[in-house]
């Protein structure tokens, strides 16, 4: 019985253009039907011309420790496999949208087939054995990367070392799991 | 709907929107639609084969993972060992398969003809095509020389045709990859360094401690490891300076951004150098060393105080001299940026030798984070000798005394005067990219005989005489990519999977060998595998090991000065010139001097244009897979001159250039705090105007159309677009 | 100055979340009335003579599953994956209020029909097999209506806090909402009945709506008051429901046409100054099924918080 596992994903805002490889790519590695995407990005410019300044950020499923999504699903299609994610059993889903109007970060849509989606952190890669997410894989400025907090490899320390480390609307109080360093 | 030539004059060469039928059934050649294609499973899919290839949605050349299921590809990822990828894709590349399964595809050859006054395509078989080619140029041939036959081409897939073209003897070859692009960077740096930044770039921007961007809009600007790079800089802590009209993505990043105003970057650069070389902040032993003309130099940017600057750019003399003393303080680990599409205001080479100067003074000529050697090949040798056939061969000679190409402009040119006849256009889509629309097709209306070979029905293939189909990278073996980036390597493009059934297209290597065949040019294509494996092994190698690793790395370790290693340049005098003899004797400036370029008339702004992410030009504009993020283009402006102008965000204009050329679509306004007061910004590529691509017809506006004004570089025959003024429409 | 840019697609959360249209508010409208339907006929049940209320009594009864089938009917509209409808019975989730609400549904239907049953015992006569039935409860009569009328409550609070408990959306995550559609449901049902009651009964009704609109009206403000002195998000959620866009709709719809007027009306009607008209109950009703539109569209169209 290996440990329990608890993945995330730390975000470095400082990298990140703005390109959306990473929606692209997720696009392909999970099938997401025209229309939907389970990441986008967000460009925010603050300030008056010529004092601006520019945050892009890669958002996608913050993989809530207390997420409401899991508590508000009537039929446990939404739960936690207990690897620090939050995934969705599509033959337990009945399309009722529980989910998508608890979940603070609007991070969730219905599959034209029915069934809520959502990012999964791509656990069928990890499942088969590979190193990261395909769109951490496909980000050439590499500002996406996937974590287990519980593992003592130093990777998430090292990462947010010396940063300033934020949260997307902590007081919603669902726990999210993305680390956004500024 | 067809066009009838009487209301056009005496020519043949309308530009063709649709022929009777053809638009009809090139909407149903369309090969799986991409949503059925992506819809068929909802749960990832795993591939039944991955193939190592090289990529062709930019001119970058990564190496790509195709991912193929059932005979389709459905997935693209970067290549691990490949040096310009490291596991990594922009964008653009993820959406190859948006090309290959596009639905408006060429479909099979088609043959203009001319029915009772009416122009219109028919589809003809590759045999006929060839046949008709084939004889025309041998008439040319016959009747007024070969060297009124010019080849123009972009993209890998063109080294086939060259190698046919030079055996044949055609050897006019020209591309807007020089006078419209990078040209007057590599003749100024040439001119100073004795040699190109090349493609891709030899810059140590991933080492650099400060880095000063002229324009260069890296993260938008998405060649992949460039960008790679530049995020390495920036997570070490490398100060960025952004020279931009607009608050790009790369300003966004920076320590300074400088909102320039445009056209004044030479002034700016001027006073970089001045205040360098007076408060003596170079590179001393360096520039002792290696460069000569220290002394002209001073003298020759001797006006360009701060002060006077500030009045030309509005960058503030504080600005100023806080750049060039930070530029001395980091020395050799400082970069000026170089750019890459240079072709702005017609002082394009001398703005880009004041920078190569500029990098000169800092000494960072093979340092850490300056520029870097990526001289040596990964070395494929070519076992084959093919024939070269110059007999008779009246060479070109440009008016442009530098032009170390044939500047495609030029060739419109003479075009016009009667001294081209006939073009061949391999995988470059003119009337979108050279500017000045109106002489390109009254360029192409004077020819006898139009051949392009294209993989969509872009606005070129409207003009020709013969359209050739060629199929997608995907699909295709190419020549070996044998080049360098940090380290040299050999890759290899090789079919993914094979050419659409439902398409009668070809690799190019084929076209070329049916042309090669017809003119009885014997030993030009071999079989290209058998082509492939031999030059490979001749490289220690083979195909078979290559079609599986994909691309093959060496080390170089010569990228860097080793200590005390003598430096010789391939220059008139051996040294960095930052004064150059060679520019005077031909009554240029030896120093680069600013000249004024033309103002905003009342009521306009300046058209300035760059690229976006999921974009390449026009090339992706029908990507249904890429367009999903992005369908249209939109016309930044300042957002205060906005809301006084009365114009709302978000809405639908035309617009007006100085000429009065008003853009054939609409486009949406974005009111932004993001730009200068006094210019619009828009991305290339979009306002597609062919009607067979039928999701980016006149999506978006194309900035091309609004460029009829070129300045063009008396040095060298680059082709200045950026002084052209803009005006709204509802 | 701040411009935010994003190329996110899904139409459902955009510009802001719209997963539930018309389907929904009718679901939540049937509930709240088929629990107030039950809560009155059992409610009499307990506290009056039975004969006295002989007709509204069973009426109340019988419509009440009837209803609740209707709103059913439309829940089942909404469902994206109407194949997997079964999945909420594979499952009891306590934290969640659909899982509760589909649970006390399998309570309500038995015991609110075997109460129909024992109300129109008369009537059922010629089925004999269910004759033991009757027999076996028809001394728990006033026990099972008494059951009922805590099922009809729980049905109604549950509409409303189906959407109270969604933290995300913060005009609906308001504790008082559950009590503002109990209520309403409540008030719906006995307009209902006041409609359909015999002439002599219908003073009774009017009266009890009368008390039931003021209570509601007194829940409503304690909704409004607790969206208003809320944190940053409930704050302008609430001004958004109550000034903008929906607010026509909500004050002359809802609380004037819904509430005021027909609380006026009736309170003379209770007085026996003028005598019933069925334009009151219309209003009651109206008024009941468009609060739950616009609580459901307003509530879905206020942002999450940033
Ligand atoms: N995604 C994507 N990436 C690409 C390409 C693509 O098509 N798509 N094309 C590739 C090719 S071939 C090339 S050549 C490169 C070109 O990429 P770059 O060489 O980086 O592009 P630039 O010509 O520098 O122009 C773009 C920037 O210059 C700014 N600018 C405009 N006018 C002025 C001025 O007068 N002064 C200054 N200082 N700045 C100005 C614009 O605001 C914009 O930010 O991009 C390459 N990368
Ligand atoms: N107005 C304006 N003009 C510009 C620029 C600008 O920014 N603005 N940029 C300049 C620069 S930097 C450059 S590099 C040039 C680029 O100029 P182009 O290379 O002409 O630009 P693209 O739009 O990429 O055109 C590529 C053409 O090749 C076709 N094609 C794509 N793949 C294949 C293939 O595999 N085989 C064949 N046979 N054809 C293929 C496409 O369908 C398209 O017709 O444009 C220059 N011109
Ligand atoms: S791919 Fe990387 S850089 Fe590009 S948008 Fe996504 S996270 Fe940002
Ligand atoms: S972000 Fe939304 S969907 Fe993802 S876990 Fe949190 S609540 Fe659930
Ligand atoms: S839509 Fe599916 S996942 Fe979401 S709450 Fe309903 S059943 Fe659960
Ligand atoms: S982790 Fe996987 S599923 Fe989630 S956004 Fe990235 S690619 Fe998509
Ligand atoms: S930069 Fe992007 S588009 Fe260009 S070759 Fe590389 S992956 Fe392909
Ligand atoms: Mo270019």
């Amino acid at each position: 019985m290996s440990r329990e596992r608890k993945y995330a994903m730390i975000i470095d805002t400082k990298r990140c253009v703005g390109c959306s490889a990473c929606v692209y790519a997720c696009k392909t590695e999970n099938n997401i039907p025209e229309g939907f995407c389970r990441d986008w990005v967000v460009s925010i410019t603050k300030g008056t011309f010529p004092n601006l300044t520019m945050q892009n950020k890669s958002e996608r499923c913050q993989h809530c420790e207390d997420a409401p999504c899991v508590s508000n699903c009537p039929t446990e299609a939404s739960y936690y496999p207990g690897d620090g994610t939050v995934q969705i059993n599509r033959d337990l889903c009945t399309g009722c949208k529980a989910c998508m109007a608890a979940c603070p970060y609007d991070a969730r849509y219905i599959h034209p087939e029915g069934f809520a989606d959502k990012c999964s952190f791509c656990s069928h890669r990890i499942e088969a054995g590979m190193e990261t997410t395909a769109c951490t894989q496909v980000c050439p400025t590499s500002c996406l990367t996937l974590v287990d907090l519980n593992s003592n490899d130093g990777k998430a320390e090292a990462l947010m070392k010396g940063r300033d480390v934020k949260v997307d609307k902590a007081h919603a109080g669902t726990k999210p799991k993305l680390y956004w360093l500024k | 709907m067809n066009h009838p030539i009487s209301d056009s004059g005496p020519t043949r060469r309308d530009f063709i929107k649709i022929s009777s039928g053809l638009l009809a059934s090139s909407t149903v050649l369309g090969a799986i639609p991409l949503n059925q294609l992506f819809e068929q499973e909802v749960y990832a899919m795993v591939a039944d084969k991955i193939v190592p290839t090289v990529c062709e949605l930019c001119f970058w050349r990564c190496g790509v993972d195709a991912h193929v299921k059932d005979g389709q590809v459905f997935k693209l990822t970067g290549q691990q060992d490949h040096p310009l990828s490291n596991g990594k894709l922009c964008p653009r590349g993820t959406g190859g398969h948006g090309l290959l399964y596009d639905p408006n595809r060429l479909k099979t050859p088609l043959i203009r003809e001319t029915v009772d006054g009416v122009s219109r395509f028919r589809e003809a078989s590759w045999d006929e095509a060839i046949t008709l080619i084939a004889s025309k140029f041998d008439k040319i041939r016959d009747e007024d020389g070969l060297e009124k036959v010019a080849l123009f081409s972009h993209g890998f897939g063109a080294s086939f045709f060259k190698r046919l073209f030079k055996a044949y003897g055609i050897h006019n070859f020209t591309a807007p990859s020089y006078a419209q692009c990078r040209g007057a960077r590599e003749d100024a740096f040439k001119l100073t360094f004795g040699h190109a930044v090349g493609s891709p770039e030899g810059l140590d921007i991933a080492q650099s401690k400060y880095l000063v961007l002229i324009g260069s809009h890296l993260g938008e600007n998405m060649h992949n490891t460039a960008v790679q790079d530049f995020a390495n800089a920036v997570a070490n802590g490398c100060e960025i300076i952004a020279v931009d009209p607009r608050f790009s993505v790369a300003a966004g990043k920076a320590k300074k951004w400088l909102p320039i105003k445009p056209g004044t970057d030479l002034a700016l650069i001027r006073s970089l150098i001045h205040v360098m070389v007076n408060e003596e902040l170079y590179n001393r032993s360096f520039v002792k060393e290696n460069c000569i003309g220290l002394d002209a130099l001073k003298a020759g940017v001797a006006d360009a105080t701060p002060e006077s600057t500030y009045a030309i750019t509005g960058i503030s003399p504080d600005d100023i001299r806080e750049v060039a003393r930070d530029l001395g303080r980091f020395g050799s680990s400082a970069l000026v940026h170089p750019g890459r599409h240079v072709s702005w205001y017609g002082d394009d080479t001398q703005r880009s030798r004041a920078i190569a100067i500029l990098n000169a003074l800092l000494g960072n000529y093979r340092q850490p984070g300056g520029f870097i050697h990526q001289t040596k090949k990964y070395g494929v040798p070519n076992p084959y000798k093919f024939a070269v056939n110059k007999e008779g061969f009246k060479k070109f000679h440009s008016r442009f005394p530098l032009a170390s190409q044939i500047p495609s402009n030029e060739v419109l040119e003479e075009t016009i005067k009667g001294n081209f006849k006939a073009w061949f256009v391999y995988g470059t889509n003119l009337p979108q990219t050279l500017g000045d629309q109106k002489t390109t097709i009254e360029a192409m209306k004077k020819l006898d005989f139009l051949v392009a070979v294209d993989v969509l029905p872009m606005e070129i293939t409207g003009y020709a005489d013969v359209v050739l189909p060629e199929v997608t990278y995907l699909e295709r073996y190419d020549d070996l990519d044998d080049r360098t980036y940090r380290k040299p390597y050999v890759a290899i493009r090789q079919p993914a999977v094979a050419p659409l059934k439902n398409l009668n297209a070809k690799p190019g290597h084929e076209i070329a060998a049916m042309l090669a065949e017809k003119w009885g040019l014997k030993g030009l294509f071999p079989p290209i595998e058998e082509y492939l494996d031999k030059r490979l092994r001749a490289a220690g190698t083979d195909l078979m090991t290559m079609k599986t690793k994909g691309v093959m790395v060496k080390e170089d370790n010569t990228i860097y000065r080793q200590p005390g290693e003598p430096l010789h340049f391939k220059t008139p005098s051996g040294k960095i010139e930052l004064a150059s003899a060679k520019l005077s004797s031909l009554g240029f400036d030896a120093v680069p001097q600013y000249t004024k370029h033309p103002e905003n008339p009342p009521g306009y702004y300046r058209l300035i244009y760059g690229r976006v992410p999921m974009h390449t030009f026009g090339r992706t504009s029908n990507n249904r897979f890429l367009g999903e993020l992005m369908p249209e283009n939109e016309v930044w402006l300042n957002k205060i001159t906005g809301l006084d102008l009365g114009l709302k965000n978000n809405e639908y204009v035309h617009l007006i250039n100085q000429d009065g050329k008003k853009s054939v679509s609409k486009v949406r306004l974005k009111l932004t705090e993001r730009i200068r007061p006094d210019v619009v910004y828009m991305a290339h590529g979009f306002g597609q105007n062919d009607p067979r691509l039928e999701f980016a017809y006149r999506r978006g506006a194309s900035a091309n159309e609004m460029i009829s004004n070129l300045t063009v570089d008396p040095i060298m025959g680059g082709t200045g677009f950026k002084n052209n003024f803009i005006t709204f429409s509802r | 100055m701040i411009e935010i840019v994003t190329n996110k697609l899904n139409p459902q959360v955009l510009p802001h979340l719209h997963v539930w249209g018309w389907e929904v508010p009718i679901y939540l409208f049937c509930g709240g009335l088929a629990a107030g339907l039950l809560i009155i006929s059992s409610g009499i049940l307990i506290t009056r003579n039975e004969a006295n209320f002989s007709y509204t009594v069973r009426l109340s009864a019988l419509l009440s599953p009837i209803v609740l089938s209707v709103g059913m009917f439309f829940l089942f509209l909404d469902l994206a994956y109407k194949a997997h409808v079964w999945r909420f019975y594979t499952a009891f989730v306590l934290t969640s209020p659909m899982s509760w609400g589909s649970w006390l549904l399998m309570v309500f239907y038995p015991l609110a029909i075997l109460q129909v049953v024992l109300l129109y015992k008369d009537k059922l006569e010629k089925y004999t097999f269910l004759t033991p039935i009757i027999d076996f409860f028809m001394p728990m009569k006033k026990h099972i209506a008494f059951l009922n009328v805590h099922i009809g409550s729980g049905i109604g609070v549950y509409t409303g806090v189906l959407l109270a408990t969604f933290y995300a959306r913060p005009l609906w995550s308001n504790s008082v909402l559950g009590i503002v559609f109990l209520l309403s449901g409540m008030s719906s049902a006995t307009a209902l009945m006041m409609w359909m009651a015999p002439p002599i009964k219908k003073r009774f009704y009017a009266t009890m709506d009368m008390y039931l609109l003021s209570l509601e009206a007194l829940a409503i403000t304690a909704l409004i008051i607790g969206g208003i002195t809320g944190p940053e998000n409930n704050h302008s959620a609430m001004m958004e429901l109550i000034t903008g866009a929906y607010a026509p709709w909500f004050w002359i719809v809802t609380i004037l046409g819904g509430i005021v007027v027909p609380l006026f009306i009736e309170t003379r009607e209770s007085m026996g100054k003028v005598h019933f008209s069925p334009i009151t109950p219309a209003l009651v009703l109206i008024g009941g099924f468009s609060l739950r539109f616009i609580i459901v569209y307003a509530g879905q169209a206020s942002p999450t918080f940033f």
